[in-house]
């Protein structure tokens, strides 16, 4: 994004654009099947029981109702083991201990809002009549929210087959080194921060459509859903059920930033219903059930410390993390460990790093992958250390960046715990930001607030992640040419929003010179589900993986039609050039394009790769003006500049940054699922008590990008999905300490509520 | 929502003998806050009677010094009314404060002063302009018809027709938006009377109420070094995640501040 | 139940629904209109805009009782022959959409912003917008969208 780039609109707008602007979007709650039954579920209004009895008599006789299930039918139909990804040798060799979880709490339920009976029904109101009268009994036993209570010795036990509620304690790096580095430190700084758990909330609820064929034994599900080989994976491991008995059917999809890639229990309970009423069943979640039980994301509590010499220059850092999981381990959990680990030392080089890991079980919802999965949790500690230790030193924060930065002749670069970054150029990059920024000017704009009774404050992040990757064996693109030219592209990865059908017909319409409306993506296709692997799309990892092999796939299809071409030309292939859609020879002036190859019928190529991570980064600058009179906090100016290496299409690289970096604001300023710490209650349980931005959190954004073409991508590109929050979250937190610091604020943790923020200027005020 | 039956009445009068008949049947103005409340299961009324768009719930004038606002009145109307612009700016002000767009083209003022919660608006305005609430059976007195969370000085299947406004010298409201919902936290309207000046604050406490103590000290001089020192008891007020007492407390003040500034044509 | 009559999009619609029915549900339901979405439950999201005797109201906290008799306008209204209203032309055009799902509510919103004020400030586009929430697209495409339908509709671009 340059300067110039961020004032250019594609005129055209993108694929998806006819469609979801008219209202002709399919999404999951828009499906209808013939004869369909509606579902609703009945849901713990406890944080930590047993279940002494369920009662659904009353409820079976309800009109309308069909069945109504149970722990114990979840329990017989042996949905009770959920995967999990936590698959890291643990600390001395100890191995996660995984509870099980009936798709219906069986014994025990452990969260506020996990289902325990599902009624099934002619309509949807006549299931939610017939919830009311299944009768629950519980022996409340007392629950546990804070993580780190969870782990101290006396705290309630959650699950017999999890000690200490101690799922999984781990470490990296080298321990005896960074203590020998912190011994000879000329100053250690020290701060612990909570990353708040968040509600990701994509604004589609979830819904689902399931139905079983009893002759094939299997089922379709219509679903939304981040790609259906992941989900495939789950569900199958969840249920039983193999893969190859499982269908999906999922068009438009609302959002997702992770929430929508696991396989839920929901699934398995309506899987469970189709077949047992041999119907097609129906369940759309309210905002309040998607708020209280789809996966949450964050929850992290770290404490950090970062080891300096008199330079300046970083010895070691040390980290010792508590993740809240909530009361079960979701399918997509692993991030919080692997991404938070693999970029570790951010951009600088610190030579000694340590960390421990303690995975705690709380009386929460499951808490999993969200918008960045643990990346923009390390990048917000690490560069609030950072920016701490400025103040501290009494450095300017940019140059104590300047000081340690991996510089460009080192790359690829490895790291004390074991990554490679590829491809970087931070001083470039931090240079160019400042510049954006005005860094300089900087001290007029702070007195211009300060006169008009403001407090102003001005934060930097400096940041890496890694993307790409993925757990898929491979990538595998398919694409095929029929008769009159029409180019189909087939993936198994999936936009929830990102406008693949935008982006990859681009990737392939370049490679084959064709304009872009001859190429169609389809996405997740069911004739193709059985046929084709492919990462579901999370971890910004689709442009570089399905997106990079859309690339080689055109480049296949392109020498596959060359040989064919050659055979009609009759020359060699050799002799056989490409341009615009159409084989020809230097010599003579016939043409054979793309569509008479599929003559006899449609040509297809399939290609595949698999590609390691690549890292972007980036450098945001974010000035805030807070009002002391109410403690609010608001964004005067935020400034982005990144390095995604090639960009395939400006306007959509440049929607995920604001959507990103507008998430982080939310984080920071407001957005946090509270729960009573006594009774486990919900208490920001809809949009009534959970913050989210709206228009005007964040007014504007001034970028720019400064590539450095990825060495792992064939296109060059990198990730960028997740990396507005990676950087937004420690700009902006690292602004509002900024403003406050000089009160003798030494640290807040988000969100930075106005009430917050008000409170620690009185405090601050009565101290002095 | 539980079943129910819908029915539109035709008249005020036929709506009031209706609910005299039916007591579990609920009145259905712009349905703001009653709808929400069916959908989530909280109440179970039998019957909803429709009142909205009833020719006689809906007029604004000003006559005799005084401004009248019929019940089914929608916050967009009063906010763009030319006759409440002129006659209590700050009245239009604080209706196209409320809610969001959506909620001002379908809520009421009869619903929300009938309703009385505690983060509405409109009572904040009621009060501190010292207004009459005219229903099918009286007219009420503003100091007389607010009693608190969700309660007002209506009997059973009495309605609000109508708002009278006394119109005074000059008037200003300020709120502070809650994070998440929208609501008011705080607000506080401020009214230089014929009666004096009269301070009502909504969002803090349990219900609306007057600040007497801001209103004595601003008697002696519409200045803001006066609500410094004007006593607030905080442990009165509301204390939710969002706002503490003790916060909610300075954001009266604050709000207080600012909208006497805005009365006194500052910004 | 309730008879209830609509003239949705020009065209006037029949049914008998359940009292309790919603209008956006006699949308969705009864007349297969699912552009207009429900994100929510607590009528804070704005997804379900719809537009009742030409003001833009949530079809989620109204009864479809409530709506007979007057007109209501949904975004499968809005194109005219195949044509993209400015609006939807607009939101394509700066990119003020992503995954689509708040995107018909936020048109919706924006037509009714737009009738009352044909060239409203930034500030006035941020509390035009009060009631609907997105989480793709951090507002920023969304406001410059409806700046560019301003535009559009006042006949000034290109």
């Amino acid at each position: 994004m340059s300067a110039k780039a961020h004032k250019h609109h594609d005129p055209v707008g993108r694929v998806e654009d006819a469609r979801l602007t008219t209202g002709a979007g399919t999404y999951a709650a828009d499906w209808n099947l013939p004869g369909q039954l509606y579902a609703h579920f009945l849901r713990s209004d406890r944080a930590h029981a047993e279940i002494v009895s369920v009662d659904t008599a009353a409820a079976l006789k309800s009109p309308g109702v069909r069945a109504v299930f149970t722990g114990a039918d979840a329990v017989r139909a042996g949905h009770v083991k959920p995967m999990h990804t936590l698959n890291f040798p643990g600390k001395g060799g100890m191995q996660t201990r995984a509870p099980e979880r009936p798709a219906l709490a069986h014994g025990k339920t452990r969260f506020v809002g996990e289902a325990l009976a599902m009624v099934v029904a002619d309509s949807l109101s006549a299931a939610q009549d017939a919830a009311e009268l299944v009768q629950v009994e519980y022996r409340d036993l007392p629950p546990v929210i804070s993580p780190e209570e969870a782990l101290a010795p006396d705290a309630p036990r959650l699950h017999d087959r999890v000690p200490g509620n101690l799922a999984l304690e781990a470490e990296v790096g080298d321990a005896a080194a960074v203590d020998t580095a912190f011994a000879r430190a000329a100053h250690v700084t020290q701060l612990k921060v909570e990353v708040t758990r968040v509600a990701p909330n994509p604004m589609e609820p979830r819904a689902y459509v399931a139905s079983y064929d009893a002759r094939g034994d299997s089922y379709t599900l219509h679903v939304c859903c981040q790609g259906i080989t992941t989900l495939r994976r789950h569900l199958s491991a969840y249920t039983g059920v193999p893969e190859e008995k499982l269908h999906f059917e999922v068009r438009d999809v609302g959002g997702g930033f992770g929430q929508r890639t696991p396989a839920y229990p929901e699934h398995c309970t309506l899987m469970l219903a189709a077949k047992t009423t041999g119907k097609p069943v129906k369940w759309v979640s309210t905002r309040s059930e998607g708020i209280a039980c789809d996966t949450h994301g964050r929850a992290n509590i770290i404490n950090g410390a970062l080891a300096l010499d008199e330079s300046g220059k970083f010895l070691a850092m040390r980290l010792d993390w508590v993740n809240d999981m909530g009361s079960y381990l979701s399918p997509a959990s692993m991030g919080h460990i692997r991404n938070t680990s693999t970029c570790m030392t951010g951009v600088y080089r610190i030579p000694a790093l340590y960390a421990t890991y303690r995975v705690a079980l709380t009386s929460t919802a499951p808490v999993s992958s969200y918008r960045g999965a643990g990346r923009p949790d390390i990048a917000y500690v690490v560069e609030r250390l950072v920016s701490q230790a400025a103040a501290e030193v009494k450095m300017d924060a940019a140059e104590l960046r300047r000081r340690n930065l991996i510089p460009p002749g080192a790359f690829p670069y490895k790291t004390p715990t074991g990554s490679t970054y590829e491809n970087a150029d931070l001083p470039g990059l931090l240079e160019k930001a400042l510049r954006l920024a005005d860094w300089k000017g900087y001290p007029k704009r702070r007195a211009q607030s300060v006169k008009q009774g403001r407090l102003r404050g001005i934060g930097i992040a400096t940041v890496i992640e890694n993307t790409g990757a993925g757990q898929a064996a491979k990538d595998e693109v398919e694409i095929e040419v029929d008769a009159t030219g029409k180019v189909t592209v087939y993936t198994m990865s999936k936009s929830q929003g990102h406008g693949h059908e935008t982006t990859f017909a681009t990737i392939v319409a370049n490679a084959l010179g064709l304009p872009l409306e001859r190429v169609t993506l389809r996405q997740c296709a069911p004739e193709k589900q059985h046929r084709l692997q492919g990462n579901h799309t999370g971890g910004s990892r689709s442009t570089v993986g399905a997106g990079s092999v859309c690339h080689l796939a055109a480049h296949k299809l392109i020498e596959h039609g060359r040989a064919l071409a050659a055979l009609a030309l009759a020359v060699e292939p050799s002799q056989v050039e490409f341009a615009r859609g159409e084989f020809h020879t230097r010599e003579s002036k016939r043409k054979v394009r793309l569509g008479d190859l599929a003559k006899s019928g449609p040509v297809s190529v399939v290609a595949e790769a698999k590609f390691g991570s690549t890292f972007p980064n980036g450098c945001h600058i974010a000035e805030v003006e807070v009002d002391p009179d109410t403690g609010a906090a608001s964004i005067a100016s935020y400034c982005a500049v990144d390095d995604i290496g090639t960009v395939i299409n400006h306007a959509v690289v440049e929607g995920q940054l604001h959507g990103g970096v507008a998430m982080g604001a939310g984080q920071i300023f407001g957005e946090k699922v509270i729960y009573d710490r006594d009774t486990g209650q919900l208490v920001t349980g809809s949009f009534m008590d959970y913050f989210m931005p709206r228009a005007g959190l964040l007014p504007a954004i001034r970028g720019a990008e400064h590539p450095t073409p990825s060495r792992v991508s064939p296109l060059g590109v990198k990730g960028v999905g997740e990396s507005g929050c990676t950087g937004s979250l420690p700009a902006l937190g690292n602004a509002v300490m900024d403003a406050l610091r000089p009160l003798g604020i030494e640290h807040l943790d988000m969100p930075l509520t106005p009430a917050k923020v008000w409170h620690a200027i009185q405090d601050a005020k009565n101290k002095k | 929502m539980y079943a129910l039956n819908y029915v539109k009445a035709k008249s005020v009068q036929e709506a009031a003998e209706f609910l005299a008949a039916n007591p579990e049947a609920k009145l259905l103005a712009g349905g703001m806050t009653l709808l929400p409340t069916l959908k989530q299961r909280l109440a179970r009324p039998t019957h909803l009677v429709d009142i909205a768009g009833l020719p006689e719930l809906r007029r604004i004038e000003a006559k005799g010094g005084r401004l009248v606002v019929g019940a089914g009145m929608k916050h967009h109307e009063v906010a763009t009314s030319a006759v409440v612009k002129k006659a209590i700016p700050a009245l239009a002000g604080l209706a196209g404060e409320i809610g969001d767009p959506q909620v001002r083209n379908q809520g009421t003022i009869g619903g929300s002063v009938a309703n009385n919660d505690p983060a509405a608006d409109y009572p904040a305005a009621v009060l501190g302009l010292g207004a009459t609430v005219v229903t099918t059976k009286r007219e009420i007195a503003a100091d007389d018809y607010f009693q608190g969370l969700f309660t007002t000085a209506l009997g059973e299947g009495e309605i609000v027709v109508r708002v009278e406004f006394p119109l005074p010298k000059k008037a200003a409201y300020c709120k502070f938006h809650h994070p998440a919902s929208g609501y008011a936290v705080a607000g506080v309207f401020i009214a230089q009377t014929a009666g004096g000046v009269r301070v009502a604050v909504t969002g803090a406490g349990p219900g609306v109420f007057r600040w007497s103590a801001a209103e004595a000290a601003l008697a002696k001089g519409l200045k803001p070094a006066a609500l410094e020192s004007a006593k607030l008891d905080a442990s009165g007020l509301n204390s939710d995640i969002h706002a503490d007492r003790e916060y909610r407390a300075n954001l009266v003040r604050v709000m207080a501040k600012r909208a006497l500034a805005k009365l006194s044509g500052k910004k | 139940m309730a008879k209830v009559t609509i003239k949705v999009n020009g065209t006037n619609q029949t049914r008998a629904v359940e009292d309790r029915t919603l209008l956006v549900n006699f949308l969705r339901d009864e007349l297969g209109l699912t552009g207009t979405h429900v994100g929510c439950d607590t009528s804070q999201c704005g997804c379900c805009t719809v537009h009742v005797n030409g003001r833009a109201v949530k079809s989620c906290t109204l009864l479809a009782a409530q709506a007979n008799g007057a007109e209501v306008l949904t975004i499968e209204g809005m194109a005219k022959k195949g044509k993209l209203h400015p609006i939807q032309q607009a939101f394509s055009e700066c990119h003020g959409l992503q995954c689509g799902f708040c995107t018909p509510g936020m048109i919706m919103a924006t037509a009714g912003l737009l009738k009352d004020n044909a060239n409203p400030t930034e500030e006035q586009i941020y509390k035009g917008l009060e009631g609907n929430l997105c989480r793709c697209t951090g507002y920023i495409n969304i406001v410059k969208a409806v700046k560019r339908s301003a535009k559009l509709l006042r006949g000034k671009a290109r």
